[in-house]
């Protein structure tokens, strides 16, 4: 059974074609072939698969804006460490050249799926829909600042 | 946020997939957001507070809140 509905493939390449501006590109990392194992904590991957489902059906609902890189971490481990991927699976949201600082970690379901459509969206358009005060506030970070946010699907 | 400062990275954990981040950063609500590895706070914050608990969590000095509105007040006035 396909993990997204062709009702919703339907909506969201609707959306996307006239909400979308510039460029996305997205990176899975992932450890394909793992979702069926049982392994100890930290070495399966149980969500890989249905996250690539789902990192292909955004690429697949506006294929000339969003590109679609795929990370095996385990058999690239040099890159995973390079772009600090440190558990699967991760998608990460790119603004045209930017590297993904927008993450996802887990399979993101539920109330998380919105957010990420979302993210997809405002990298897309460059927009962070912030005030000019919360710009220059930021702009105090001098150095690498990591948010953490912990979110459930319901 | 992460569009708005080339030096934030932001990560979205779903809390229930990963458990030992979970329980690492002693995860009890959500949202739960931790500011490089050491700072935290729970619960979706104004913009506003949550730019000033971003910055007060990497170590940069911020300014006082603003001034709370006045509400009513239970003095009584001759």
């Amino acid at each position: 059974m396909a993990l997204i509905p062709e009702s919703v493939r339907q909506q969201l390449e609707d959306r996307f074609h006239t909400v979308l501006s510039g460029p996305v590109r997205l990176t899975l990392y992932t450890r394909p072939g793992s979702s069926r194992l049982i392994l100890p904590a930290g070495l399966g991957c149980p969500t890989c698969e249905d996250a690539r489902q789902m990192a292909e059906l955004l690429r697949d609902a506006a294929p000339e804006k969003i590109t679609l890189d795929v990370v095996d971490v385990s058999r690239d481990a040099a890159r995973a460490e390079i772009d600090e991927i440190t558990d699967v699976p991760t998608i990460a949201v790119a603004s045209g050249s930017d590297i993904g600082r927008i993450r996802f970690q887990g399979l993101p379901t539920g109330t998380e799926f919105p957010a990420l459509i979302d993210a997809v969206e405002r990298a897309s358009r460059v927009e962070h829909g912030l005030s000019l005060e919360s710009v220059e506030a930021l702009a105090k970070l001098t150095e690498p600042t990591e948010l953490l946010v912990f979110a459930t699907p319901t | 946020m992460a569009l708005a400062s080339p030096q934030i990275k932001a990560v979205c954990v779903e809390a229930n997939e990963f458990p030992h981040y979970s329980n690492q950063f002693r995860v009890r609500g959500v949202p739960h957001t931790v500011i490089n590895r050491k700072a935290s706070f729970v619960g979706a914050l104004p913009e506003h507070d949550f730019v000033a608990a971003v910055l007060e969590g990497a170590g940069i000095a911020v300014e006082e809140p603003h001034e709370a509105p006045s509400g009513p007040s239970t003095e009584i006035s001759a």
